[in-house]
């Protein structure tokens, strides 16, 4: 290669994979992950099992929200509080 | 992914006014106009206050919620604890300052009441060790196997959450925070009140431990072969 960006090894670029997967890597390194991924199928591999396995976390860990009648609580301990700012 | 505006935010607060409070009013709806003198200075009433804190903080209740469960362990705690978290975060409503990041700002409160009101009452020590992570190995166990991880997809919610449970609290925060709610790595930084190199470090240990955990609990049950039956 003549002159190209940066190239990483496979330690460079597994290091910095979850911050890859996050998007919380500047735009040129992430590119140089990108591209070590591109041309290293080891590590591509890595790189696929774990965005399955954030992938699933997120959609698996969701399910639950607040309780309906938590909310209502909450309203009327509002309405009524007292030490609130500008409450009486 | 949302990106944490506080740091650049310098508006000076429109609901700064509101610490005065008027006698005797308790749920009356105040109507603008019709204040005397003495209260004319006041730009924000109750009323516009709860108005302000309805539209702002109470959709993020079921985030709020959520980490509040995963923080105490259990479902009547995690419901004080959220309605202890809003309740605090409407009484320094004025402290807010609108069009930073509400998320992290509520997130905060809620972690703060955790660890002065509950976290004594908290359960027993850690299930999932985290000290002894390396990296990938779950990954290698069975990239013959289950390259893509199918694996995961057989657990019941339950037993990933159990396993979430176990992290310890400061690898379980940071891991719910990212993985559950989605916060950026400053965003987490901010709620936690670590720096971002802490979080990215606690995070890659929680991901790691969890994953080889419910690994573990895939082969127990079967929906994996162990990739040596030694």
């Amino acid at each position: 290669m003549t002159e190209g960006p940066h190239e990483i090894d496979c330690r460079e670029a597994l290091d910095r994979l979850y911050e890859y997967l996050d998007a919380e890597l500047t735009p040129e390194l992430a590119q140089e992950v990108a591209d070590h991924l591109a041309k290293c199928a080891p590590c591509l591999a890595v790189s696929k099992f774990e965005t399955a396995y954030l992938r699933f976390l997120e959609a698996r860990t969701r399910a639950q929200g607040a309780p309906d009648d938590l909310k209502k609580r909450i309203l009327e301990r509002l309405l009524f509080d007292k030490d609130a700012p500008g409450g009486s | 992914m949302c990106r944490m505006a506080s740091k650049l935010a310098r508006d000076p607060g429109r609901y700064q006014a509101v610490a005065y409070s008027p006698p005797g009013r308790d749920s009356m709806p105040i109507t603008h106009g019709s204040r005397s003198d003495r209260e004319r200075t006041i730009v924000a009433t109750p009323d516009d206050q709860r108005q302000a804190f309805e539209k702002e903080a109470l959709p993020h209740l079921d985030t709020v919620f959520r980490v509040a469960l995963r923080l105490a362990g259990n479902e009547a705690q995690a419901e004080d604890l959220t309605q202890e978290t809003m309740l605090r975060a409407y009484r320094a409503w004025h402290q807010y300052r609108p069009g930073t990041n509400i998320r992290a700002w509520l997130l905060t409160i809620l972690r703060h009441t955790f660890i002065n009101e509950y976290r004594k009452a908290r359960r027993a020590a850690p299930a999932v060790d985290v000290t002894e992570v390396e990296a990938f190995t779950v990954f290698e166990d069975v990239q013959e196997s289950d390259p893509e991880g199918r694996f995961f997809d057989q657990l019941v919610d339950e037993d990933i959450l159990r396993a979430i449970d176990g992290l310890p609290d400061e690898f379980r925060e940071t891991l719910v925070l990212s993985d559950v709610e989605g916060l950026s790595y400053a965003e987490i930084a901010e709620v936690t009140e670590v720096p971002v190199g802490t979080v990215k470090s606690r995070l890659f240990r929680a991901r790691q431990a969890l994953q080889r955990e419910l690994y573990h609990y895939a082969v127990e049950m079967g929906y994996i072969k162990p990739r040596n039956d030694d």
